[in-house]
């Protein structure tokens, strides 16, 4: 657990535009000592982007040529302690079949991957997945709600130490420690359980961005971390006030919840101002960290792991390097597999 | 391509701990598989060693055992999602295909399309999707209060999914006013927001069998895979599957037909003799009657007489090729309920060649070039064991007789298969 004195940092890795002839493996390349730099200076965590599917021309002119899930897979494969999150979307995915997906990235990567889930409607998407009206603001929030409690339910559906491997005794695992979901709700029905074991960092992390209003309760109930968008230092302080309030109201402990707001860093100023300003934030309004929106390039991270975290950890702001080896330990979360 | 000349294609197919039910058990079995993502590079890593065309991970979503007092046995209620495994595999590997499961019940095709074309993007142009309609209950269940479809509805769905799917990998659905489906189960806008896929688009791949299944596959499919025990049941599927493919404006070489194939290899015949018995030694009844029952889709096998034969069947909504293959093998060989349960949970209705690499790769050669096989899908019993045995004893072998590649011809699956790349 962290005493509020230093800060969590996570980069996202955002689409952009760029020429898409540059070529697949070389992208992926880049993209892999990109998570290695942020590896090496010990930060929370990469969120991988995953824009909406774009009707139009300009469709296939985004930076990344690569959906976020398998994008992680592969750089779980590259790196070794840093914590990757991918976005995946609520409507181009079953439930099932997304949880299912991020178990198993979690044991890929040995207990650091997160799901980032948006609570705000991306129009464009609806017109590609059979829903051309797609859903009421209020249909697709219970709609939400109800998913990421299935996602949440089915990642704890095999106890820690339901795998026997006992081979002589010829029992495989402890049928007992294997649970059904049997949820049945407004949107959907899943049996369950999950055929990928128990994380090895309890659950993978939840991540949840585009909150109005009205989602701050879903939100206290459920996410591991909340991201922000940058707004006036007071704004952000009453929401993250709310926030933690609404989390307690819950029974959970404020300090399982990470609210981190989005930065866009000033590129080409000076690294003590970008160290400045994430300071004077920092303090202000009272999160946990800071999401650094970054285009996916090499130079971005060199300068800010270069230039801005060096000042950071000059001030005690930020720790040196990782404690644990998972995604759970670095946020300071409980159960993080590994204490 | 000549006769003389043409050369089979392998795939080796990972599941599990491997393909015999009772594989966790033996000694030498990676019992932890379904956790250890580095036993599975190893694995990859051992097959493109070998030179083999592709991986393939088979998959359903959900548990493979309604009792779950027998899937506690088995160690098939545990494993890796396939597509982030092997988008784990494409970075950790160069050339190799990897070909990975994914249903068209449980699947919007505009995800599936992306997800696959990405995999693609990650590898080079070296993935492939295998069709599959989904034909248990026990997944249905995770989808929705309404259980599983009819056989007809699945697979009208599935031939819209796959349409839709092309459609976006080839570009044709561009998100153009007009060019967008708007079928029965679909409406899909396009386009894919990735680049066109290094190999044109990733390789299809289909292992229905049933007349529907075949049709389907005749249309869409650039490999088949299938089960098939003698020698005239490979046979008679071959020549019928080549022969759908004219009323689809398509060649015989178009399609790629891999039986699956579960051998037992060893240095001398009785070494693989006493392989074989061992594993078959580590099947519980329970376990074998249960894997029997999901083949013949009937729940209550268990009730009849386990050293009686097999009683009479209804039709069945679920794999209507795999029970015929069953019963057909019940009456051929007059077997009992406990006969064929061994018999089919040690190879799961595939093709068993149990003897040494001369006798396996004797018996592919036959089928290879006698017009029943373009090449095989290899089901290694337990890994890593029987892999690293494949590829040590039977490759070698292979090639020496010029029946499989040395290297491979180009970087991309397309390339191994010989297959045409879609304009
Ligand atoms: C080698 C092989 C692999 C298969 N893999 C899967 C699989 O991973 N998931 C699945 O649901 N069905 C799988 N099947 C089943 C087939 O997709 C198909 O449903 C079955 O052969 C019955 O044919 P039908 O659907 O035309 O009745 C496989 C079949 C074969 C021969």
């Amino acid at each position: 657990m962290d005493n509020g004195a230093t800060m969590h940092l996570a980069v996202s890795l955002c689409p952009g535009t760029t020429d898409a002839s540059r070529g697949a493996e070389p992208e992926f390349d880049r993209l892999a000592r990109f998570a290695q730099k942020a590896e090496a200076a010990g930060l929370d965590m990469v969120l991988l982007a995953d824009a909406a599917p774009a009707s139009g021309g300009d469709a296939a002119n985004r930076q990344v040529p690569f959906e976020a899930t398998t994008l992680l897979a592969a750089l779980a494969t590259v790196t070794s302690r840093i914590g990757l999150v991918a976005m995946a979307s609520t409507v181009a995915h079953q439930p099932y079949n997304l949880a299912r997906r991020f178990a198993s990235l979690d044991i890929i990567s040995h207990g650091r991957a997160g799901w980032h889930a948006t609570m705000a409607q991306a129009p464009r998407e609806a017109a590609n997945f059979s829903r051309p009206g797609g859903f009421s603001r209020d249909d697709f929030r219970r709609r939400t709600e109800e998913y990421i409690g299935i996602v949440q339910g089915l990642w704890t559906g095999w106890d820690a130490d339901a795998l026997l491997f006992d081979k002589g005794g010829g029992r495989f695992h402890d049928p007992d420690r294997m649970h059904l979901l049997d949820h049945k709700g407004e949107f959907f029905s899943v049996r369950g359980p999950l055929n990928v074991a128990r994380s090895p960092q309890d659950r993978p992390v939840l991540v949840l961005s585009g909150l109005s209003v009205s989602d701050m309760d879903i939100a206290a109930r459920t996410a591991d971390v909340i991201l922000l968008e940058e707004r006036p230092a007071e704004e952000t302080k009453a929401s993250r006030d709310d926030l933690k309030r609404r989390v307690a109201a819950r029974g959970r402990d404020p300090d399982a919840v990470k609210v981190l707001m989005d930065v866009l860093p000033v590129t080409g100023g000076e690294p003590a101002g970008l160290a400045d300003k994430l300071e004077e934030q920092f303090r202000s309004t009272s999160c946990d960290g800071f999401n650094i929106l970054m285009p996916a390039e090499l130079s971005a991270i060199d300068d800010f792991v270069d230039l801005v975290l060096p000042e950071l950890r000059r001030r005690d702001l930020f720790r040196q390097g990782y404690r644990g080896a998972t995604l759970r330990s670095h946020l300071g979360l409980g159960g993080g597999g590994d204490q | 391509m000549t006769a003389a000349s043409r050369q089979m294609k392998l795939g080796a197919f990972l599941w599990a701990t491997g393909h015999h039910i009772a594989a966790w058990r033996h000694p030498q079995a990676h019992v932890t598989a379904g956790i250890d993502i580095d036993h599975y590079i190893q694995l990859a890593r051992t097959a493109e060693a070998a030179k083999f065309d592709l991986l393939f991970c088979e998959d359903a979503a959900g548990l493979r055992e309604a009792d779950v007092g027998i899937a506690s046995q088995t160690s098939r209620s545990i494993g890796f999602e396939p597509i982030s495994l092997l988008s784990a595999l494409a970075v950790q590997t160069s050339r190799i295909g990897l070909v990975s499961t994914a249903s068209t019940s449980y699947n919007e095709p505009y995800g599936l399309a992306r997800t696959f074309l990405s995999l693609d993007h990650l590898s080079g142009g070296r993935a492939g999707w295998n069709l599959v309609t989904s034909a248990s209950q026990i997944e249905a269940a995770n989808f929705g209060s309404t259980g599983l479809r009819p056989h007809a509805d699945r697979y009208e769905r599935a031939r819209e999914f796959a349409e839709v799917v092309t459609g976006l990998w080839h570009g044709k659905l561009d998100g153009t006013s007009g060019s967008g489906h708007d079928g029965q189960s679909f409406s899909v806008r396009g386009p894919l927001d990735l680049p066109r896929s290094p190999q044109g688009a990733p390789v299809m791949v289909q292992a229905g069998a049933s007349d529907v299944g075949r049709d389907l596959a005749a249309r869409t499919a650039d490999v088949v895979f299938t089960a098939a025990q003698t020698f005239e049941e490979a046979k008679a599927f071959y020549d019928d599957l080549k022969g759908r493919l004219a009323a689809y404006g398509r060649e015989r070489d178009d399609i790629k037909i891999m039986p699956g194939v579960a051998p037992v290899v060893a240095e001398t015949e009785a070494e693989a003799r006493e392989k074989y018995e061992e594993l078959q030694e580590l099947i519980p009844d329970d376990v074998g009657v249960a894997l029997l029952s999901s083949y013949l889709s009937i729940a209550d096998l268990w009730r009849y007489p386990i050293d009686g034969p097999l009683p009479e069947l209804p039709a069945t909504e679920g794999m209507q090729s795999r029970q015929a293959l069953v019963i057909e093998q019940s009456r051929r060989d007059n077997l009992s309920i406990r006969q064929l349960a061994r018999h089919f949970a040690g190879a799961r209705g595939h093709w068993r060649i149990v003897g040494t690499a001369a006798q396996v790769a004797d018996e592919l050669q036959a089928r290879f070039e006698g017009g029943a096989a373009d090449g095989f899908n290899v089901m290694p019993s337990y890994f890593p064991g029987e892999l690293d045995a494949f590829a040590t004893l039977v490759v070698p072998e292979l090639q020496r007789r010029g029946l499989f590649r040395k290297d491979y011809e180009g970087h991309t699956l397309r390339e191994h298969l010989g297959l045409r790349r879609p304009a």
